[in-house]
Formats: C-alpha cells, structure tokens, sequence
C-alpha cells in the first residue's frame, strides 16, 4: 500500500452563519489526480485555499511526514510545498519571464541557475516567444499557461487548480491538459476542482464530488 | 501700496534672476516637507497594509480615527506640538521648538492620517490575488506586502503626492512650531504671511506663484498617475 504524501482531516468551515464545510477529509499521493467536482457555491475553492494555507479553517488536523498536528501548527511546514493556483490567475505587472520566475527568488538558486531554470521552464510551456511581452497584454489562455508555467518551475509536491479548464477553448484545453499529465508524470500531485465532470480524460485517478459540505 | 502691475513685475523679476533669498526659502520649504513624506511614507503604508490585511479587533475603530484625524486643522496641531515641546513641555530638554526638526515632525503628524486613509482605500482596492499568489508562490510575509504595494504603485504614488502637496502648502505648523526664524524655519507659506503683513507684497507673490506652479505640476502629475492606476488595473 502506497503512503499517501498529505492527509487532511476534518476540515470544517463555517463563514458568519453559514456551514461552508463539515468535515472532509482528504489524502494526497505522488503523481496523481484528483478531481473535485461540485456545484457552484459547493465549497470548492475554500476547500483548495485551506489545503493551500491561504484561507483558515474553523479546524482541520494535517498529518505530513509521519507527524499528525492540527492545522495551526502545520501549515507553515506544509504550505512550501503546495501551489494553488485561482481559476482566474493574477499575473503580476511586468513581463511573463518576471512573472515565471517571481517564486525562484525565494530558492537558493543563483543567478545563472536561475536564468536556466526560466529558460527552460519558458520552453517547456511554449512560452519563449512572448517572454519580454507584458504579462497583463497576452489574452487568457495564455496568461493561464503562464501562471502554470511560474507554479511548475518551483516543482511544489502537489498543485491546486481551481476551474483550470473552465474559460479555455478546446485547444488550450488540451494543451493544458498535456502540461498537466507532464506534471503529473514528474510526479507531482494535483487537485483539479470542476462542475463539470467529465472534460479531462486520461487525467484524473480518483473522483470526489462536494455536496453539503461533505465529499463523497 | 504699489500698483499690482508693477508689484507682479517685481515678483517676477525676483524670481527669474534667482534671487538668493527667495530661492533658499523655496529650498528650506522642500526640505523640510520632503524629509517629511519620506519619513512618513513607509510606516504609514505599513499601517495601511496591516488595516486592510490584519485579523485583529478594532479595525474598524482605528479607521474611525484616522479618518477624524484628517480634518484636524493645522493650528491645533501646532498648538499640541507646541505645547510638547515648549521648555516646560514633556519634551521640552529636546530643545525642539522653533527648529526645521519641529516644522519636520508637525508635517508627519499632518500628513501621516492623510498616508493611512488613501493608502487604505488604494491598498483595499487591490485585487486580493495578488496576496494570494505571492504566499503560495512562496514569497515571505515581508515580499508579499512588497508585491502588494508595487501591484497598486500608481495609487499609492498619487497618495504621496496629495499628501506632499498638503504639508508643503500648510502654515499654521510651520509658523508656530517653526517660529518664521529668516534663513533658518522661513518657509514659503510663512513667509508668504510675513511679507503681507509688512506690506511687502513682491516677495510674497513671488512666492505664491512658486505654490500655485508647484500645486499645477502635483494636480497634473497627479491625474496622470491616477489614470495610470486605472489602466494597470
Ligand atoms: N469570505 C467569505 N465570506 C462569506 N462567505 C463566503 C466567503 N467566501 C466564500 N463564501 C461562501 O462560501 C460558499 C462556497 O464558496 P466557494 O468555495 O467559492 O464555492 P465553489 O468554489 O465551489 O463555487 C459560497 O456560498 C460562498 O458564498
Ligand atoms: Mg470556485
């Protein structure tokens, strides 16, 4: 039986007066997909922020690396090693390399390292030609291969993607689906939310859907 | 009195062939104001951040604050400041009144509430992914508020701007902290009042016109930035 890499459990999220989740538990494993589907408003995006460490969860325990703590604790740790990314990404102003290469900052890259490491990452994703274009100008299939581009090249344990697919003609669709399978086979583990359940063929590993706050 | 004509022509010549002693008051106002701005800039910002970004109680009260502190007329804070710094004042042993340093420190206290509340509105007007996608990119809590900042540049510059343009045009600090001392505390707005007072009417619009020339390049410069802010946005 394989370890899973991240398990979260008992996540439960309430916002003013209103029960958003109620306790979900999720595992992550090496270079697999999960989809998550559900309605619009179902939880969705909370549920990807809160493993992302970007929204706080009323509670939730995080078992990682043998250790089990409660979220508080362990996110700090974790949250290195997860990348989400919004279903609309925000490209940061200036051009597509500064924004490829903004997170490999915060490495122990050197310069040439980095340099080559943005080199390649920019041909990996077939964005060489537009890397002195500003970020803000390119249309939004693009920018989405963009912010794929700037979370692949800090090679985090697993990724979010919140609607990835969602404002994407078929052909962007299916060239982010070849990244993503990329990705994947590097053994990478991501989450990929929907409420539509069956555009992603030969992706997805394991199916959850998000209903009344629980997964099923 | 003299003919306004032949005053205006006086002024004019004053200040076209660099006449000494009107150009070290013009100095001395940007000196002091813009040690001013650029002491205020940062903390205020900080604070802006930490309103717009904080989880603690009473956000909304401090705002609250801030917001009142921006119609304090500028004599009562001079008067407050000069009631501190008096000799029998709580800090009277700085030796602070009728110096450039009071004139510097009553500038902060005006332009610091002014920093906070349009920093605010701009900073709270940022698109919240922008915090987002720098935490999970990795970047640590100093470089995220960085990020932020630089994401909405033009806003905050234009906040710079208003402010600099109100603490560069203020009088009542300056005249009663600063003491209008000639060749030390005389700045433009003092001794714009000064001048008046003796009847001494060219040096004075001299003056004014280097205000009213500095307030059409901030107001243009200004609205340049602002849609500069719209644009990038
Ligand atoms: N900051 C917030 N305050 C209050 N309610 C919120 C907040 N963010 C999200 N919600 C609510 O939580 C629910 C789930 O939202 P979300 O996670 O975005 O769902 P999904 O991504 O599945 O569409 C929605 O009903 C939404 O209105
Ligand atoms: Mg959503």
């Amino acid at each position: 039986m394989i370890e899973p890499l991240i398990v979260f459990r008992g996540i439960k999220k309430n916002y003013a007066n209103a029960t958003i989740l109620r306790n979900v538990d999720i595992a992550l494993y090496h270079g697999k997909c999960i989809l998550l589907s559900g309605n619009n408003g179902s939880g969705k995006t909370t549920l990807l922020k809160i493993i992302a460490g970007l929204e706080t969860p009323s509670c939730a325990e995080i078992e990682f690396s043998g250790k089990s703590l409660s979220w508080k604790k362990a996110i700090q740790g974790v949250r290195k090693e997860i990348i989400y990314l919004h279903q609309h990404p925000y490209l940061l102003s200036g051009t597509v390399e500064s924004n490829v290469s903004y997170g490999l900052r915060f490495t122990h890259l050197n310069r040439k390292q980095l340099r080559d490491s943005v080199k390649e990452a920019l041909n990996w994703a077939g964005l060489a030609d537009v890397a002195k274009h500003k970020a803000k100008t390119l249309s939004g299939g693009v920018q989405q291969r963009v912010a794929f581009t700037r979370a692949w090249i800090l090679k985090p344990k697993v990724l979010l993607l919140d609607e990835p697919m969602a404002n994407m003609d078929l052909e962007s669709r299916e060239k982010a689906c070849d990244l993503l399978k990329r990705m994947k086979s590097e053994g990478m583990s991501i989450v990929i939310t929907s409420h539509d359940t069956n555009i992603i063929d030969g992706l997805i590993d394991s199916h959850f859907s998000l209903s009344d706050g629980k997964l099923d | 009195m003299e003919g306004i004509l032949f005053t205006t022509q006086k002024a004019l010549y004053l200040l076209l062939t660099g006449d000494s002693e009107l150009w070290s008051i013009v100095m001395l106002s940007f000196s002091v104001s813009l040690k001013a701005i650029i002491m205020t800039t940062p903390p205020a910002l900080l604070v802006a951040y930490s309103l717009v970004n904080g989880h603690f109680p009473g956000i909304r009260i401090i705002l609250a604050v801030f917001n009142s502190l921006l119609s304090v007329p500028t004599v009562v804070i001079g008067l407050f400041l000069y009631v501190m710094l008096t000799r029998q004042g709580p800090f009277g042993d700085l030796r602070l009144l009728f110096t450039q340093n009071a004139m510097v420190i009553g500038q902060i206290l005006l332009c610091f509430p002014i920093l906070v509340a349009l920093g605010y509105a701009t900073i709270n007007a940022a698109d919240k992914r922008v915090r987002e996608t720098a935490m999970t990119l990795g970047a640590p809590w100093w470089f995220t508020i960085l990020t932020v900042l630089y994401e909405v540049r033009f806003g905050l510059l234009a906040a710079v701007l208003t402010g600099f343009g109100r603490i560069i045009s203020e009088v009542g600090i300056s005249m009663m902290v600063g003491g209008n001392i000639f060749g030390y505390t005389r700045n433009i707005t003092t001794a714009i009042a000064l001048e008046t007072s003796k009847g001494e009417f060219a040096q004075g619009i001299a003056l004014g016109i280097v205000l009213l020339v500095l307030a059409l390049v901030l107001t243009t410069f200004l609205s340049y930035v602002q849609g500069k802010q719209e644009t990038s946005t």
